[in-house]
Order: structure tokens, then C-alpha cells, then sequence
């Protein structure tokens, strides 16, 4: 789903041209940050999240919740229904008598690692795509633009499950380096993703290079080296704060439609699109199996939007 | 105008081979399986499949095969052909499932357009009222839940056998197979289109709302308004027609996307479309059909790109360079 | 760039780090499950916990098939098509289903019976005491569809048989049951006559055979492989590779047929897509068993989801499923709201979790038996639907077929000597014992062997395969678990000996025809074990079993063969070659005006016995 914010990006950096006041527009974009309650909650809830999924084995332990691989067989009908949310099993149990609750909090740990590193890659490898295509201009600009645009002709969902399913016979790809599970769907998310990246940085740094202080820095004989550390990388770095923030919950999404689709990660490993894949067949009679995994997602989902949001706020606020 | 649009019109095509080599790469070359062994039937010994090894073209060296496909996809359109269905050729399959895309497409855009944009306009209009704060927050929460998710709790509460609100008219899981007029599929689909709009209305009423508030800023409006113009006049006749540049741009692209078929939708209402098609496509393997509806999105993408760039050339002449 | 903003990337960075590894380790947990208890017997008559269940359900109509109006159109429900409409490749039971009301051929099964009614034939086959000749007389005046307007002739049935050993055709059951054939092509090659098929007259076929395997070859003319072809007809297209006869064209013999054109195209068959069957005009009732009641039948393939495909069926109009069968999670609801609209009859087969005997670990019969008497059959069968929908597997001839009885029916062999078997809930004590008999002090297995299980990812088997998973690690396996595709499961997989799985958790064999021969032959004899579709998954080749299978192949007389196949039975599950869990019934679901009747050997509904309720 395509956005056009390439309009609030060049507004901020015309906002930050006419600023004459000796605070640095980062530090008054932290300080409308924290005015922003919504996105501070949303930030606060994101922590929460973070910490749930490392303490995953905690929580689980403390609500005597059973570990999320056990399947158990006596939590299931004779006929092999699942049971609901009862006091043993807080979010009832899977077709495989496993504990939806145990799984829903480590599902928490797939998608934040999904997401996080895959954001992570796609961003090292779009901004160095984007710094050379819009800094060197030329021939590398032209050949790494065409190749964002060959990527970007691909539908993106068909194009990530068409990898991730070329990739999950027994043997992987790129000669068994990259296994089927978690490091293809990685492997694909940050495929699609370092194309938006890409093209917002190289926008960036062709207005940036000719900015007063780039030219000065290259009267004085920094070397292009130089210049990108020291002026360009600098100014990137809050825009690419706020479109990673943009990325994160598409790459959660993303990693849940894998899943969902059935190519996401390894059978057993709890992810929460792949729960509410299973519980399709089982529904509506299981409906629990469905609507925990989902609000999970929602949830989280929206609290990143949020602080998505409030960032872009902070950034420029003539948005709103 | 004319050489800005064969200029366009030429890395388009261009575009395109280079799409079709990728999606050879990718579907081809990479994967373990020997087709050839998948094709073979129950009992195949090393004769049938080499025989079939010839009849597939497999025994070529991968650039001739790259070329043949290549032709035969842009002179005869033909797509390869499929490894389950007795060789069906995929051209033929993705046709026969195109018009459920059309359909879910072509109803969810009319449902997003008509909800996104007025919702959007009102909002501008209302700038941070309650209404425009509530939409600002519905919009986040619909583009915040997955798709099939919202699908499926929309079946649970409203499917008409053994949903919890059932409403009798509405269609259920499969019902868009079912039904033979067109009428009774146009009830399979109200379902489908409105969790399908749901998450593009959000976006495209936020869309709006920040492209009209920028443009009623602008030096025009206020002379428009200093003139004496009625203010539903302005907001109408000047504002949103040209604030809605930015979403007809979107559109395109977003047009361009679903026409390679909704997936995660069709799949959750079992609507048989394109998507549909490619992932039971992927289920059992059948990469001739992956590849040819991989190919066939990313055409439809081109071109839809090529279209916007056209008419938003067409808009503004500074572009054209 | 600020302090805060500094802090706040450290903290980004540290989380990540940490998030790494927390989930490195969530990968690989795999702990206790819920083990039964072990003082579970046995249950007794385990096959009527399932008919009790379903008494009152469509299942009854078997008592009385004939009753039904004539009249009326139906569509069938199915999730992938038939493999091929041609009855000399045809391989699956869904499409022998089919062929049995296009096709008459030798031997066929009426519903609620595994006794062979004669079909084209006139009479029972007749064997030769050495069971090295076997006769058969055909009815007169059989006429085929359009365009081949004559009667069928012994010549016809020669034929079909001949072309089967084709490369063209490759039926997969050709070499096995008539590879005895005198001059039957060892290799499938270009078309050729077989010495062995005679044809003295038009009415009379005689099979010569090098072997006395003359109850096997008589048994398998149930087969659609004895569906008479004309050769003058079907030629032009066997000369295609791989043949087209039956994908465009085909002549027809019974009550119905695929709705064609002058010519003898198929226009209602599309591939993958449907199949359009209507009555055949040319078609004369010649002593023919079948009532044929309904007048259309509307196959749509493509339904993947078999609980949507049940939803629809049940709350339907003239809707019926296909080889779908209702979710057994659900069945418990639906036999309390729909039983008269559903049906179930024994599979006549058994569902096995196969171990690679020819490799370490399970090389060691020790470690198979250990892994056998600690797992939890129940929680496998459980996936399946539990209790209700079959009995424990003890052994490897599945309810109904001669020599289950003679093999200690629902219980087994001697309890004594096959311990290992005796608790489905799983034995850990047992288990231990045995571990520490194949050297393994601790009571689980400590070897380095890592194994490898390739499952097919759709449910029940998908959920079974992690479920045994689990079970392994928890006896002390390292394991490695893929899901894929059915055919990739087969094809890549398990069917091929070199790509050393150790455990396919989603095999299963059922009958190909009402003989124990087809249970034990073509799955654990070693002779029978090629470079490609192999079905002997566990790889099994143990000299004692493999003579009991030679021996009991040469048999022909009823009671002896029961017996003798017992005996290879009982050699073949000494053996321990794998988890033998279910034999499973076979339930359907039809729409509430329909009067379905289920076949017994295809166990999908039976196109010629079914009729609209009036």
C-alpha cells in the first residue's frame, strides 16, 4: 500500500532551512516528541511488548501457562476438538491441544525479531543504495535506480511468497544458506523493503548535496568520504528514524501474511499469522484460536502506527 | 508531450523483460524440484523422465530457455503450462480467474473512494474536531489489523450460516462459487469489499484530509474566499481538485497492486481470483503458475505506473523535463 | 546528534541483541508432553465404536442400495481431480470411484460387499490348481459409446492389459500384479503383444503366467486395467507420449459417460477444473448390477478447504463431497445435527509413520521397537478424528479383508511376543527396556543421529508430523522437520529410497483391490524397493519375510491364502518397520434431499447407487 510522503519530507527540510533559533531542529524534534501523550503511551506499550518477548519463559512460568511446543492430547475432545478459554488454558488450546496463551507471548518474539531485523537490514541496505545513487548521480544512479524500479514492478506479497515458497524445499536457497523458516522470511521482507528506503534517501541526498554547507565543507577539500559522514548521514538520520518507524508495523504485518499464507516461519514455531492460518479450518466453533493471535497483532500493530505517527509529527509539524 | 510518452512507453517495455528474466531467475533456476519428476505420474523411470525433460525444454541450456519463454510470453502470450492440472496452459487459468479480481477490485475502489475521501474531506474541513480526531483513530485501527484477521471476524459475526449476527443476505466462506447469477455473487462479495476497502479508506481519507489542509493553506483559496465564493464552493471546486492529485497517483499504484490479485481477501472468502490462484498455486507447487501470475502483477503494475506518470505529466507540465 | 538521542539508539541496539537471543533458544525447545497412562488396554472390537457412532447415518442405505427414484442432477464436491480419466493409467481409488459407473470392466464392487461381482465378465475367474492359468468368460453384446459401434471382445480386454505395460500408458499396477504375464515387457517400452493373453474366442480371455500367482492376477482384474479398450480406436492416441486416450478421447461401456462429442472428445472434461458426466445413450443394460438412478453428475474440483466443501454440501441442495471428508474436529456436531446426510465405511487400509530400516538409527530393530512401545498412538489417531473413526493398527491387513481374522483380528498376535505393540497410550518402561537393549544405558536414545522428517504440511497429517516430532525428541532424538507439499513429500521424498528420510509420518496404503496381497506386496517386501516411487518406506528387506510374501503370493485356494498371508503378516510386524496407528474409516457428507450410498472399496459415494430423495 503505497503512501506518498515524499511531500512531508521536503516540507521538513524547507521548515529546518528557515529556522534561526540556536536549538537543533533534533533537539526540538525530541522536545514535540514528548509533548505528543498518544506516542508516549504507544512508546511506553512498544516497551512493554519488547520486554514481554524477552521474558517470554517468565510470564508463561508465572501464569502456569504450559510451554508453547507441548501438544497435549487430553486438553482435546475424543474427537480431537479443541477446547476454549477455560482456568488451566487462559486462551483456550490449538487443534494440537498446544496452549494458545503460551504461544500468543512468544509469538511476540517472531514478530518483533522479524520485523526489527529485517527493518534493520532493509534500512543499512537502502541508505547505502540511496547515498550512492544520490550522491555519485551518473551511471550508479542510473543503474541502481533502474534496479529499484525492477524490484518495485513486483507485486509484493506474490513476489515474498514466491521466494520464500522457491526457498522452502528441504535444501533452501543460495546453496542451503539460507534455511526455510525464519532466515527466508527475514531474507525476503528485507528484499522488498530497502527499495522505499532507497529511493527516499537518494531523494534526500540530491537536495542535500546541494546545500550551502555541503559546498562549503567542499571549498575547504573534505573528500566525498567526508562530506557523506560528517554533512549528509547526519541529516538522514531523523527521516530515517520515521520511516523505519512506518516500517516496522508493515514488516510485522508482512511476516503475519507470510505466515498466514503458510510460508512463513518453521512449522512449530509460534508466529501469530500462522495461528490464525491454523485456526481458519477450526472456525468459527474455535473462535478463540483466531481472535487472541489477532488482537495481539492489532494491538501491536497500532501502537507502532502511533509512534509512527507522532515522529512524523515531530518532525514537521505543519502536518496537522 | 508525445516524446516524454515514448520515452516512457520504451523503459516500460524495457522494464518489463527485465521483470520477466527475474521472475525466470527466481522460478526456475533457484528451486530444488525437477519438475520434470513432478509431472511424471506415479511410476517414473528414468526414460518417461527424460522424455518429459525434453517435452518441457529442460534439456536446454537455461538462456535458451530464458528466450523462449521471453518470446512466447510477449508474442503469443503464452505463459508456460501448468505442472498439476493436466497442462493447462497458465494463460488460460489466469483468465478464467480474472474477472472475480475485476469484481472484488473494482467494488472494494468504488467502497474506499466514496468512504476514504469523504471522511477525508469532512475531516479537513472539521480540522481537530471530534470527528476529525475519531477518524484519525478509526483509520489508524483499520490499517492497524491484518486483513484476513478482519475477514475472519467479519465471517464469524455476520456469516449467514452459523455467524453470530448472522444477516441472512450476506454471503459466506465459498459463497462466491456458489452463486450463478450475478446477483447472488454480488451478495458474495459485500463482505469481501468492505474489509477489503477498510484498510485503503483509512489511508486514503488521511491522504486527503493532509493534501486538502495543505492546499487550503495555499495563496489561492484566500482569494477565492476574498472574492465572495461560497464556502462549499471553494472547498469543492478549488481545494479538492487539487488536493486530489496525490491520491490519484496512489490510486493507480494501489490499482495496479490489487489487480495482481488480493490474496490474503480472496483466500479468507475463497473467492476464486487471481490471488486465489496463485497461492493454491504455491500450496501444491506449481511454479508455472506462481511465475505466470508473479508475471502477469508485475505487468499490470508497469503499466498502471506508466498511466499515472502519463496523466500526471498530462497535470503538470514541469515534470515532463 | 543528542545525548538522549544516543542513549535511546544504545537501548535500540541492546534490545535487539537480546531479542536475538532469547528467540535462538525458542526454536529448539522441545519438551514433556502429556504421556498416557500405561495400564490402557487394549480396546476389543475396536471397528464398532465407529459403526455404533454412525448407525442411523446414510451409512444404513448400504442395507438396502437398490431402493432410489430415477431422476436428477448432482454436483460433486472434490479438492484436486481425478490423476487421469484414462482407465489404463489411473492409479487413485477417487478415480476408480469414477471409472466404475463410465466403465464395465472383468470384476467390480458393488456397495456394502468386497466380494468381486462379475462385471464384464460372466462368471467368477477361474484358476488353475498350479495358479498358473486363469480363465475368464465375457458376457455378449457389451456395446461401446460412440463413435466405435460394436460390442466388446476378449480381443478388447487383451488390449487394454497389453498397453498398460506401455511407456505411453505406465500403469503403476501392471508390473506388479501381471508382470507373471508369459512375455510380459520387463521395462514399460514401445507397444507390444503379449504371448501370455489369449483369446481363443471373442467371449473367453486366457492368462498364461510364468508363476503361480493366478489369485493375485485374478484379483487385480477388478482393476480399471480391465476396462476394455478397442485397439483399432485408441491406438492414434497410445502412439502419443505420454498417451492421450482418456485426456481428450475415450469410448465408454457402462451406464454413463463423459459428456463428448460425436467423435469421442471429451468436451466435459476440463482438466483440473471439471468433469461433466452424463448418461450414455449407446448403452444397454447387459446384466449389469447398477441401477444408475441419477441422470447428471457435476464434479468441481479445486475445493481445498474440506470444511468449507462440508459446510456447503450440508446446507446445501444436491451437493455431495468428492474424496473430501468432513474435519473430524467437527464431526462430533455434525453427527448430533446431520447424521442421516453423512456415511462412513472402513478404508481398507491402515496409516503408518514409517522408519528407514536400512540406516542408523532404526537398522537397529531394538531401537524400532523401543520407539514403537513409547509412542502415543492415541494422540496421533486423536488428529484423525480419535476412537470414532478407527481402531489402534496392530498389524498390517486392515478390518474385512481375508486374513484380518486369521491375524488375531482387532488385537493382534500373541501379546507375549509383540509386547512392544500392546499399549497404544505408549509404554516408557517398555521403551526404556528396549533402548537399554540396543546399548543405550539411560533409557533413551543417546546416539548423534540426527533425523530427518519430511511430512505433508496439510492437516491432519501436517499436526500428526509435529506431533511426532515431539515424541522423538522427547525419547531423545535430535531431529530436523520439513512440511511440504504432498506430491513433493512423495515425489522428492519418501517415495525415493537415496534421499534418506528416516521417518515419513504421513504414509498410509490402502487396498487395491479385496486382497491381502496388496497390503503386504508392493510395501514390505524387499524385492519391491526401486530407485523411484518406492512404497516400501520403511526399506524393509528381511529374509523371513520376504519368503513368507513369496510363498503366500503362490497360493490359491481362499482358506489357505488367508492363512498363508497371515503368516507373512505376522513376519512383517516382528519386523517393528514402523508406527502402524489407524486403520481409519472413510466418512462422507451429502446434502440433505440426497440418498447417498458409499461404496465400500473406493469408499467415495457411489455414482451408480445414489439417488435424489423424491
Amino acid at each position: 500500500m503505497a503512501v506518498n510522503t515524499e511531500t512531508d519530507v521536503t516540507a521538513v527540510l524547507l521548515a529546518e532551512e528557515k529556522q534561526i533559533t540556536a536549538r537543533s531542529p533534533l533537539q526540538l524534534f525530541w522536545r514535540r516528541l514528548r509533548k505528543d501523550k498518544v506516542a508516549i503511551v504507544a512508546l511506553g506499550f512498544i516497551v512493554l511488548l519488547i520486554l514481554v518477548a524477552i521474558l517470554a519463559p517468565v510470564i508463561v512460568a508465572l501464569g502456569n501457562a504450559a510451554d508453547p511446543q507441548e501438544t497435549n492430547s487430553s486438553a482435546l475432545s475424543a474427537f480431537g476438538a479443541a477446547t476454549g478459554p477455560s482456568g488451566e488454558y487462559f486462551f483456550g488450546v490449538d487443534n494440537l491441544g498446544r496452549d494458545v496463551f503460551s504461544r500468543v507471548v512468544y509469538g511476540a518474539r517472531v514478530s518483533l525479531e522479524v520485523a526489527l531485523i529485517s527493518t534493520g537490514i532493509a534500512v543499512f541496505i537502502g541508505t547505502l543504495v540511496g547515498l550512492l545513487a544520490g550522491y555519485y548521480r551518473g551511471w550508479v544512479d542510473t543503474v541502481l535506480s533502474r534496479l529499484t524500479d525492477v524490484v518495485l514492478a513486483f507485486p509484493i506479497l506474490l513476489l515474498g511468497l514466491g521466494l520464500a515458497a522457491a526457498c522452502s524445499g528441504v535444501d533452501g536457497c543460495a546453496g542451503g544458506l539460507i534455511e526455510p523458516g525464519l532466515p527466508v522470511v527475514i531474507t525476503v521482507i528485507a528484499i522488498i523493503n530497502w527499495t522505499y528506503i532507497a529511493r527516499i534517501v537518494r531523494g534526500q541526498v540530491l537536495s542535500l548535496r546541494e546545500k550551502e554547507f555541503v559546498e562549503a565543507a567542499r571549498s575547504v577539500g573534505a573528500s566525498d568520504r567526508q562530506i557523506i559522514v560528517r554533512e549528509i548521514l547526519p541529516n538522514l538520520v531523523a527521516p530515517l528514524i520515521v520511516y523505519s518507524s512506518l516500517l516496522i508495523p508493515a514488516n510485522i504485518l508482512l511476516e503475519a501474511a507470510l505466515s498466514f499464507l503458510g510460508v512463513g516461519v518453521g512449522a512449530g514455531t509460534p508466529s501469530w499469522g500462522g495461528m490464525i492460518s491454523d485456526a481458519q479450518t477450526l472456525f468459527p466453533e474455535a473462535w478463540w484460536f483466531m481472535l487472541f493471535p489477532g488482537l495481539a497483532l492489532l494491538i501491536t500493530v497500532l501502537a507502532f502506527n502511533l509512534v509512527g505517527d507522532g515522529l512524523q509529527d515531530a518532525l514537521d509539524p505543519r502536518r496537522n | 508531450m508525445a516524446g516524454f510518452i515514448v520515452r516512457r512507453l520504451l523503459g516500460g517495455l524495457l522494464l518489463l523483460v527485465v521483470v520477466s528474466a527475474v521472475t525466470f531467475v527466481i522460478f526456475t533456476v533457484f528451486p530444488s524440484t525437477d519438475p520434470a519428476l513432478l509431472r511424471a505420474g506415479r511410476q517414473p523411470t528414468q526414460e518417461i523422465i527424460a522424455q518429459i525433460r525434453i517435452d518441457l525444454g529442460l534439456d536446454k541450456p537455461y538462456l535458451t530457455q530464458f528466450v523462449d519463454y521471453v518470446t512466447g510470453v510477449f508474442t503469443q502470450f503464452d505463459l508456460g503450462r501448468s505442472y498439476v492440472s493436466g497442462r493447462r496452459p497458465v494463460a488460460d487459468e489466469i483468465f478464467d480467474n480474472l474477472p472475480a479480481t475485476l469484481w472484488l477490485t473494482a467494488g472494494a475502489v468504488v467502497l474506499w473512494l466514496t468512504v476514504g475521501l469523504s471522511i477525508g474531506i469532512l475531516a479537513a474541513v472539521r480540522h481537530r474536531s471530534i470527528f476529525d480526531r475519531l477518524s484519525i483513530g478509526l483509520s489508524l485501527i483499520a490499517v492497524s489489523a491484518p486483513v484476513y484477521w478482519l475477514g475472519l471476524v467479519s465471517l464469524y459475526l455476520f456469516a449467514p450460516e452459523g455467524g453470530a449476527l448472522g444477516v441472512e443476505f450476506l454471503g459466506g466462506q465459498g459463497a462466491y462459487q456458489i452463486g450463478q447469477p450475478i446477483g447472488e455473487r454480488i451478495q458474495a462479495l459485500v463482505l469481501p469489499w468492505c474489509v477489503l476497502a477498510a484498510s485503503f479508506a483509512a489511508i486514503y481519507s488521511r491522504l486527503m484530509r493532509g493534501s486538502l489542509l495543505e492546499v487550503m493553506g495555499e495563496d489561492y483559496i484566500r482569494t477565492a474566499r476574498a472574492k465572495g465564493v461560497s464556502e462549499g464552493r471553494v472547498i469543492l471546486r478549488h481545494g479538492v481538485r487539487s488536493a486530489v492529485t496525490p491520491v490519484v497517483t496512489v490510486l493507480g499504484l494501489d490499482i495496479g497492486i490489487l489487480l495482481g490479485g488480493a490474496i490474503l481477501t480472496e483466500t479468507v472468502f475463497n473467492v476464486p481470483g487471481v490471488g486465489r490462484l496463485a497461492f493454491d498455486a504455491i500450496s501444491r507447487g506449481d511454479l508455472p503458475i506462481i511465475q505466470g501470475t508473479v508475471l502477469v502483477g508485475a505487468f499490470f503494475i508497469v503499466i498502471l505506473n506508466l498511466l499515472v506518470d502519463v496523466l500526471y505529466a498530462y497535470l503538470d507540465p514541469r515534470v515532463r523535463h | 546528534m543528542s545525548r538522549s538521542m544516543w542513549r535511546t539508539m544504545l537501548a535500540l541496539v541492546a534490545v535487539f541483541a537480546a531479542l536475538f537471543v532469547a528467540a535462538c533458544g525458542s526454536e529448539d525447545s522441545g519438551s514433556d508432553s502429556d504421556s498416557g497412562t500405561p495400564a490402557q488396554t487394549q480396546e476389543e472390537g475396536g471397528g464398532s465404536a465407529t459403526e455404533e457412532l454412525f448407525a442411523g447415518s446414510a451409512t444404513d442405505n448400504l442395507e438396502n442400495p437398490e431402493d432410489g427414484v430415477k431422476g436428477g442432477k448432482i454436483t460433486i464436491l472434490s479438492g484436486g481431480d481425478v490423476d487421469f480419466m484414462d482407465p489404463g493409467k489411473t492409479y487413485y481409488t477417487y478415480a476408480i470411484g469414477i471409472m466404475s459407473a463410465l466403465h464395465r470392466g472383468l470384476y467390480a464392487y458393488e456397495p456394502g460387499s468386497l466380494e468381486p461381482t462379475p462385471d464384464l465378465a460372466a462368471g467368477p475367474p477361474e484358476i488353475s490348481e498350479d495358479g498358473k492359468t486363469v480363465t475368464i468368460k465375457l458376457r455378449e453384446g457389451v456395446m461401446y459409446s460412440d463413435p466405435v459401434k460394436r460390442a466388446v471382445t476378449s480381443a478388447d480386454v487383451k488390449y487394454a492389459i497389453e498397453r498398460a505395460f506401455t511407456a505411453n500408458v505406465a500403469n503403476g499396477y501392471a508390473p506388479i500384479y501381471f508382470g507373471d504375464l508369459v512375455g510380459a515387457p520387463e521395462e514399460p517400452g514401445p507397444y507390444k503383444p503379449i504371448e501370455g493373453l489369449e483369446t481363443p474366442d471373442d467371449q473367453t480371455l486366457v492368462m498364461k503366467l510364468t508363476e503361480g500367482t493366478g489369485a493375485a492376477a485374478a484379483g487385480a482384474l477388478a482393476l480399471p486395467i480391465s476396462i476394455p479398450i478397442p485397439q483399432e480406436y485408441a491406438e492414434k492416441y497410445d502412439k502419443e507420449s505420454p498417451s492421450t486416450y482418456g485426456e481428450g478421447f475415450a469410448v465408454y461401456t457402462g451406464p454413463y459417460m463423459v459428456e463428448s462429442d460425436a467423435q469421442g472428445k471429451a468436451v466435459g472434461y476440463v482438466p483440473g477444473k471439471s468433469i461433466h458426466i452424463i448418461r450414455n445413450p449407446n448403452y444397454e443394460d447387459v446384466d449389469d448390477f447398477r441401477p444408475a438412478f441419477i441422470d447428471e453428475y457435476d464434479i468441481q474440483a479445486g475445493n481445498e478447504d474440506a470444511a468449507v466443501a462440508t459446510r456447503r454440501v450440508l446446507g446445501g441442495e444436491s451437493l455431495m463431497l468428492g474424496e473430501l471428508e468432513p474435519p473430524a474436529s467437527q464431526l462430533e456436531r455434525l453427527l448430533e445435527e446431520e447424521k442421516p446426510q453423512l456415511s462412513a465405511v472402513p478404508g481398507g487400509g491402515w496409516r503408518m509413520i514409517s522408519l528407514d530400516t536400512s540406516r542408523p538409527p532404526f537398522d537397529d530393530i531394538d531401537v524400532r521397537k523401543a520407539v514403537i512401545a513409547g509412542f502415543d498412538r492415541n494422540a496421533v489417531r486423536q488428529q484423525r478424528g480419535g476412537e470414532a473413526l478407527g481402531a489402534i493398527a496392530q498389524h498390517m491387513i486392515p478390518p474385512g479383508l481375508p486374513g484380518f481374522e486369521e491375524s488375531g483380528g482387532f488385537e493382534g498376535f500373541a501379546p507375549e511376543e509383540f509386547d512392544w505393540l500392546q499399549n497404544p497410550a505408549g509404554d516408557p518402561d517398555l521403551s526404556a527396556e528396549y533402548f537399554k537393549a540396543a546399548g543405550f544405558a539411560s533409557g533413551k536414545y543417546e546416539g548423534g543421529e540426527e533425523l530427518l522428517i519430511v511430512g505433508d504440511a496439510a492437516a491432519p497429517d501436517g499436526p500428526i508430523a509435529e506431533i511426532t516430532e515431539q515424541q522423538l525428541q522427547e525419547m531423545g532424538f535430535k531431529t530436523k522437520l520439513r512440511l511440504v507439499t504432498r506430491d513433493t513429500m512423495f515425489t522428492k521424498f519418501c517415495n525415493v529410497p537415496d534421499s534418506e528420510v528416516h521417518v515419513c509420518p504421513s504414509v498410509g496404503w490402502a487396498q487395491d483391490f479385496a486382497d491381502p496381497q496388496t497390503m503386504i506386496d508392493p510395501t514390505f517386501n524387499g524385492a519391491n524397493i526401486p530407485e523411484t516411487s518406492n512404497s516400501n518406506w520403511p526399506e524393509l528387506d528381511d529374509p523371513a519375510a520376504n519368503e513368507a510374501i513369496e510363498a503366500a503370493k503362490l497360493e490359491t485356494e481362499p482358506g489357505p491364502r488367508a492363512q498363508a498371508w497371515a503368516d507373512a503378516n505376522e513376519a512383517v510386524v516382528a519386523q517393528a518397520p514402523g508406527i502402524t496407528y489407524m486403520w481409519d474409516y472413510q466418512s462422507l457428507a451429502a446434502s440433505p434431499n440426497v440418498r447417498g450410498v458409499q461404496n465400500g472399496y473406493s469408499t467415495t459415494w457411489d455414482l451408480n447407487f445414489t439417488s435424489l430423495r423424491p
